[in-house]
């Protein structure tokens, strides 16, 4: 931090826009590029951090605090600066006594849900009765890729058959999450086509997922909302490696493996 | 990040992205025939389109018996959406192009414009073309003449022709909702229910009158839809009447029923004195709607893939005793089961029509909710199901409290002082359900409470439609019910007092730096 009395821009100021800017960032972040608007209390408390940490850091210095603090004395104590403290004077009061009042009055806006999409998946999981270890399951199938392409190519399009009669209902003919029920459930099915979801997963968590479903998730991720099926119930162990398959091909991503890490 | 805001997320990129998307298309105007190479578009079909479209374009695609309507079976020529004369059936390229590239709105086509290349969409025309032979672009066009303005006259006429002999009303119903008077079939044998014309939205085409009078002019290929324009009909409409039914028609629009994301709130407001005794009663017309979609039940057993009903509204009120939810929703048909004239228009057997709301037994203060379907082991939920009732027997509302499908326990929903009136009229459902705020069975029974949001969740059957009974039904999954509190004047009184101490600290602090100084 440079010692010069004379700035730029003063320093309350300063600190005003640095609180401003990050104020913006966090809307900016998560409602343009995360693609969701920020709830409320959350911001409100990344907020409380930031303010606290941005005062702390411009009064770090004795100097610093009095630099700060000197245009607010001046605008009490400086009478050639009344006309200004007249307008805060009545612009405070007003702030506060209006968030008072519509703090108190019940909010009708729904309460926000938070889950974890991608929570950790367990070692071990039953299905089928009988009991998988997620840390050595394999797509029985996937190594046909390389060594028979025109059975894999079968494969896939078997695949796609079992994903076109269940699951394009919500999650889309385009693996988008905009089939056309998608709208109508909420969470909204996931889009394969996102590179944070599949792209992301080893073909041992999805068939997890797709076998033991909305229910089969740890209470982190909110099972009792979530309108994915059972599969298990509907789909043999084949099937659902055949829709695996077809999910990986039809999007042009690479399932990740323990052979990467 | 892990964490997600549930549900309406992107609402606010949606609109942005929704608003560039109606300015591109405002400016690009009517999309204009560019040559497809049809081979080039076989390889783009054989990759996305032969799941329901089949390799051969005859419909025959993996997904055919789970969809209504079926995927069209392009080797029958039939083109729904069309601009061509009445008598040829061939449809112009831009026709194809259009519902490629936006697809067919209450159907399983989606629009593909996200995906593909434009180029790659007329490639996609020119091969589809070809499963029908299609070569030559139709000889002749439908004929617009010079488009009428909409006006409350020409609405006013509009409504006399459609519902003149009845023209439209026929299929459409009176109030256009397609309460039919009679069973269609589409081209596969399909049922075709003739469009709900209140719910533009579910146009596969658009509602503008311009789309509405091509519409009515060509008919619908491969349903009854007749056209209006052919001589030969005794229901014919010149072109300057056909503007005029397609003003009236557009006029129909009832946004009250369409969904807006942003609002998953059913608001009950507080009433002194009594409740709403009728679905009927003036009062539920001050109340605000909130809209839902409903979805088949195609998540647990047994599967259901083929509904009729969309959406549900509700509106709900409530005093010092009782609450009182008002549920509708457009159903084509009422099922009453041994009478005749409903069970013609019924697939067989023919069931009752029903509705249901689930709302939790304990109110949760956390997170953590009954599983959506029906409960479970930890966390019951209650169940209020009204059924139509049949010739002989009266509607009926019934209570069940349940722990998942498997454990259900039947409640006596007189004991509980739950209640249900219904009213059907051209097309619509109300169904006005009562229940007491409080109850003797507290650990069977949800005790509601003034301004907790409760989760409550929905569920219809229609029973003319494949027989929806039992796990065969439309649903949606949890929203939620609020009980606003009358608020008085606390808040105000409150926040005025704030101010008045932070204007005071203000003065003190001023004069006591001003003393200082001086
Ligand atoms: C009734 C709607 C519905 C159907 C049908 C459905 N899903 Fe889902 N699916 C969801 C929803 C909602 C989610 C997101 C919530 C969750 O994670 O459980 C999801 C999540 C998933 C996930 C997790 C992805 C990730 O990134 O963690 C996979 C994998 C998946 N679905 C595969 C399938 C497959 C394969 C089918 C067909 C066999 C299918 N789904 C059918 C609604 C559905
Ligand atoms: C998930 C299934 C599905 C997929 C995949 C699909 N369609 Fe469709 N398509 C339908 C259905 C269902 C209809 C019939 C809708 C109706 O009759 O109201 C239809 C109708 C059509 C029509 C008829 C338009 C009209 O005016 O009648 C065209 C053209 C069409 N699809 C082209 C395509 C093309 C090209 C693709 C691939 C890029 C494709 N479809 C992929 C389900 C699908
Ligand atoms: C014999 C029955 C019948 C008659 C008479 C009839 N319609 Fe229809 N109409 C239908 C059916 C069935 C559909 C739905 C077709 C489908 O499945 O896509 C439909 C669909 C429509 C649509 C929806 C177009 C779209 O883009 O989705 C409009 C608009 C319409 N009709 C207007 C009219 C008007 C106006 C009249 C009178 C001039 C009329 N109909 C007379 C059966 C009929």
């Amino acid at each position: 931090m440079s010692a010069t009395p004379k700035r730029m821009i003063p320093r309350l100021l300063q600190m005003a826009l640095v609180i401003v800017g990050v104020y913006f960032g966090f809307i900016l972040f998560f409602d343009v590029l995360l693609g969701q608007l920020i709830p409320k209390s959350l911001l409100t408390m990344y907020m409380v951090f930031v303010v606290a940490g941005v005062v702390m850091v411009f009064t770090f210095t004795e100097q610093g605090a009095q630099e700060l603090a000197g245009p607010i004395k001046a605008l009490v104590e400086d009478p050639s600066k009344k006309m200004m403290r007249n307008v805060v004077f009545v612009i405070v009061p007003l702030l506060a006594g209006y968030y008072t009042y519509s703090s108190m009055l019940l909010s009708f806006e729904a309460p926000v849900e938070l889950r974890t999409i991608h929570p950790a998946p367990p070692n071990k999981f039953k299905a089928y009765g009988k009991s998988y270890n997620l840390t050595t399951l394999e797509n029985p199938y996937r190594k046909f890729e390389k060594e028979d392409p025109a059975k894999f190519k079968e494969l896939v399009k078997e695949g796609g058959d079992v994903y076109i009669r269940n699951c394009q209902y919500c999650h889309g003919d385009k693996l988008d999450g905009k089939g056309p029920y998608a709208s109508g459930l909420n969470p909204t099915p996931l889009n394969f086509q996102d590179v944070g979801t599949i792209a992301q997963l080893q073909e041992s968590f999805l068939f997890w997922r797709i076998a033991t479903g909305g229910p089969g998730l740890p209470a982190e991720a909110a099972p009792w909302i979530s309108s994915m099926p059972v599969w298990q119930d509907f789909l043999t162990e084949d099937e659902i490696w055949k829709v695996i398959l077809f999910l990986y091909n039809y999007t042009g991503r690479q399932p990740r493996s323990w052979a990467h890490e | 990040m892990n964490n997600r805001r549930l549900g309406k997320t992107m609402t606010y990129i949606n609109k942005l992205a929704l608003l560039t998307l109606c300015s591109a298309l405002f400016a690009a105007g009517p999309a204009m025939a560019k040559p497809g190479t049809a081979a080039k578009g076989k390889e783009i079909y054989d990759k996305r389109c032969t799941w329901c479209h089949g390799a051969e374009g005859d419909g025959k695609g993996a997904a055919r018996d789970r969809l209504n309507p079926p995927p069209r079976d392009f080797t029958s020529g039939n083109y729904k959406i069309r601009s061509s004369d009445f008598e040829d059936l061939t449809p112009n390229d831009d026709d194809i192009f259009r519902m490629i590239r936006d697809g067919m709105p209450g159907t399983a086509m989606p629009g593909w414009s996200d995906i593909l290349t434009e180029q790659d969409m007329w490639d996609l025309v020119a091969h589809v073309k070809t499963f029908a032979g299609y070569e030559k672009p139709p000889a002749k066009q439908v004929d617009y003449g010079t488009q009428i303005s909409s006006s409350a006259e020409s609405i006013e006429k509009g409504k006399k022709l459609f519902e003149d002999g009845d023209r439209c009303v026929e299929c459409h119903g009176k109030s256009g909702k397609g309460s039919a008077s009679k069973r269609l079939k589409g081209e596969a044998g399909e049922r075709t229910w003739p469009r709900n014309l209140t719910k533009p939205w579910t146009y596969r085409g658009s509602n503008d009158p311009k789309d509405i009078f091509s519409r009515i002019s060509t008919g619908i290929a491969g349903t009854e839809m007749p056209s209006f324009a052919d001589p030969k009909s005794k229901k014919k409409l010149t072109v300057e009447e056909r503007w005029h039914v397609a003003n009236y028609v557009a006029s129909l629009a009832k946004n009250d029923k369409k969904v807006n994301a942003d609002n998953t709130v059913v608001k009950a407001d507080k009433v002194e004195g009594e409740l709403p005794a009728t679905p009927d009663d003036e009062r539920w017309g001050k109340t605000a709607p909130t809209t839902f979609y409903l979805v088949p039940q195609i998540i647990g057993k047994e599967r259901y893939f083929t509904p009729s009903n969309d959406t549900i509204t509700v509106r709900a009120l409530y005093n010092d005793k009782s609450v009182a939810m008002l549920l509708e929703w457009d159903d084509r048909t009422r099922s009453t089961p041994g009478d005749d004239s409903a069970g013609k228009l019924a697939d067989a057997p023919i069931e009752e029509d029903g509705v249901a709301v689930q709302l939790p037994v304990v109110i949760p203060s956390e997170m953590q909710k009954p599983y959506f379907g029906m409960g479970d082991a930890a966390h019951p939920v209650n169940i209020w199901h009204w059924k139509g009732g049949t010739k002989d027997a009266p509607e009926t509302a019934s209570l069940i409290t349940s722990k998942g499908f498997k454990e259900i326990e039947k409640r006596d929903a007189k004991e509980v002082g739950l209640t249900a009136k219904s009213g059907y009229s051209d097309g619509t459902w109300k169904v006005l359900m009562v229940r007491p705020l409080a109850t003797a069975a507290k650990d069977k029974d949800i005790q509601f409470v003034e301004g907790k949001f409760i989760p409550v969740a929905f569920a219809a059957w229609d029973g003319s439609n494949n027989s929806e009974k039992g796990s065969k039904h439309t649903m949606t999954t949890w929203y939620w019910l609020l009980l606003k509190p009358a608020t008085g004047s606390k808040p105000l009184v409150t926040g005025l007092v704030i101010a008045a101490l932070f204007l005071g600290g203000l003065l003190w602090w001023a004069r006591s730096a001003g003393s200082k100084a001086a």
